[in-house]
């Protein structure tokens, strides 16, 4: 028993090695977000000296960072809020009612699950295109809700599931429109997998840069993530800000990945035992 | 719900009560459709109805040929194109790479799983990379390979030249496929401990207390136990390495240097976008489907009989 012990120990030290250098990178830009330019220069790894915010409040301001913040913001809120409503709608109308289609359709469901944006992005950009939505918040939000509402549908299915019928029964004898189960039933039981989803939703939408590249091409409509793309030619000589500007993006990612960490691999796991 | 009111003449001789009734029965009929059918618009519209589109698309021309039909000719010069065809060696190597891209979460989590001291603080660490997004990685790991970077001044303290990770078209796939893999392993090592959450405890019980080895219980128990959960990793990591690295190509080396970075969708991207070529895009897009459909169901086929099970 004692051996079993010491090698439980020393797998621990490889797996403390790549702890550290999982964090690394990340206390690395931080650290360089901290400096001067002068200090950045003649020492470039030391820790910083000075914790000074001067290079965060440049991107913020000179690299059009809060712009594209609030575009994400908004991009993001919108998509998550119209998921969330589709998907529980759709996902309470597979799980618990029966009708013509309904096998067909989360077939359907699951098939436009393996369907890779790249493989539709160019008759999509099209469409787009010819609706008049290109560049626009409304295009890019449909583009993420078309993007994650499978995945979406399929969670929130598999979540009332596991609701049983007889309170739909109950609520539907007490004068009820599916409706108004929908509303005051669904909706309340399925807050947990509502926020886990919507966490991964808002994450997915946060991170993305080639469907916002791809719909919304202008300078002034950018997304964060395609913000940050910009800031290595905008900083080449200036490496602290660029990397305070990466720091800005990143940090909402860390808060929430903090807060959240639970919801988000329940919301992960929950795809692979499932199916 | 005005859906009842367009009821026909019994509706209209009934008795109140019952009137309601059959409204109320109509619209309980409706409800359902009314429930999916937002959702299934946009699903047939923006992700079935492209990808009739896109295959439609790539028999036909580009520029003055747009709308025609051309046969086959663009798939003739998509592999005729020397940029693509580096495109699909690189998907051929991230086949080859994907064992080991599987092994490392699938090691981690049997370690985690077995209780290494410290589980919690790896496993809430090692995801950590999982939710960023790769933009915000591949500019983090432009400073750390640079030529001034972390990377290389450690190199040097032991006597190494600095390595031009980026720069080299030999090394440079294997660089941003390296850093494609620490940014995600934490996802399917997520997957793994949830998988082994569902294993039988008892049986690992019994073949340790029969004197298995860790070796023995991983070979015997473990991998046996997990085979829908390994399937599941594999399919979801290859998956992510075809589709999910443009962000890093994009900020990284945008395919360069020489073209050696391209991956299928770098490529289709670079059409589309920065060559005015959508239906070479779009043929190029058919490709990315056939060859993930083929590779999914092959690894699943061979997983199954290597996996043991029916």
């Amino acid at each position: 028993m004692g051996d079993a012990r010491l090698s439980r120990w020393l797998v621990a030290v490889p797996m403390t090695a790549l702890a550290l250098a999982t964090i690394y990178p990340m206390v690395f830009t931080t650290n360089i977000a901290m400096k001067t330019q002068r200090e950045y220069i003649f020492n470039r790894f030391s820790p910083s000296r000075s914790v000074q915010w001067d290079n965060v409040t440049t991107a913020w301001t000179s690299g059009d960072m809060a712009q594209y913040f609030i575009n994400s913001l908004i991009v993001v809120g919108a998509a998550v809020a119209l998921l969330l409503l589709l998907g529980s709608m759709a996902g309470f109308a597979l799980s618990h009612l029966r009708f013509r289609g309904s096998r067909a359709l989360f077939l359907g469901c699951l098939a436009a699950l393996f369907i890779p944006f790249q493989v539709i992005m160019v008759p999509l950009a099209r469409t787009m295109a010819d609706g008049g939505l290109i560049d626009t918040y409304p295009g890019l939000v449909l583009a993420y809700v078309a993007q994650f509402l499978p995945f979406t549908i399929y969670l929130m299915t598999s979540y009332y599931s596991g609701i049983p019928g007889e309170i739909i029964d109950a609520a539907r004898i007490d004068g009820s429109s599916f409706y108004g189960v929908y509303r005051r039933i669904m909706v309340p039981l399925g807050l947990p997998a509502l926020l886990s989803i919507g966490i991964l939703d808002a994450l997915f939408c946060w991170n993305d840069v080639l469907i916002a590249l791809l719909m919304m091409p202008s300078a002034e409509h950018r997304t964060l993530m395609v913000g940050v793309t910009t800031l290595r030619g905008q900083y080449s000589n200036d490496i602290p800000t660029f990397a305070a500007g990466v720091l800005i993006a990143a940090v909402p990612v860390m808060m929430a990945y903090l807060i959240f960490q639970r919801q988000i691999a329940d919301a992960v796991t929950a795809g692979a035992t499932k199916g | 719900m005005d859906a009842g009111r367009t009821g026909g003449a019994t509706a209209h001789v009934a008795p109140p009560v019952a009137q309601a009734a059959t409204r109320r029965l109509r619209s309980d009929r409706l409800a359902p459709y009314v429930l999916v059918a937002p959702a299934v618009l946009v699903i047939v519209l923006l992700r079935l109805w492209p990808l009739l589109l896109g295959v439609n698309f790539s028999f036909t021309g580009d520029g003055e040929r747009n709308g025609t039909s051309v046969g086959l000719s663009n798939y003739v010069e998509l592999f005729r194109d020397p940029l693509f065809r580096t495109a699909l060696r690189n998907v051929g190597l991230l086949v080859l790479l994907l064992p080991v891209a599987v092994a490392i979460p699938g090691l981690l989590a049997t370690f985690i799983f077995l209780r290494v001291p410290g589980h919690r603080f790896f496993r809430t660490v090692y995801f950590f990379p999982a939710v960023l997004s790769p933009v915000i990685i591949g500019a983090i790991f432009n400073l750390l390979l640079g030529a001034d970077g972390p990377l290389n001044a450690a190199l040097e303290t032991v006597g190494l030249g600095p390595v031009d990770w980026l720069g080299e078209p030999k090394l440079a796939i294997f660089a941003v496929v390296g850093v494609h893999i620490w940014a995600t392993f934490g996802m399917a090592l997520v997957v793994f401990l949830s998988g082994f959450a569902t294993l039988d405890t008892t049986l690992l019980d019994a073949a340790r207390s029969d004197g298995a080895s860790t070796r023995q219980v991983i070979w015997h128990v473990i991998m046996p136990g997990l085979s829908r959960t390994i399937q599941f990793v594999f399919v979801t990591t290859m998956i992510g390495m075809l589709t999910s690295m443009f962000g890093l190509l994009f900020v990284m080396t945008s395919g360069g240097p020489g073209g050696s970075t391209y991956l299928p969708e770098y490529y289709i991207w670079t059409q589309q976008g920065q060559m005015n070529r959508p239906a070479l895009a779009s043929a190029a897009s058919t490709v990315l489907f056939l060859v993930m459909l083929v590779i999914g169901l092959a690894q699943i086929a061979i997983l199954r009989r290597g996996l043991r099970e029916d």
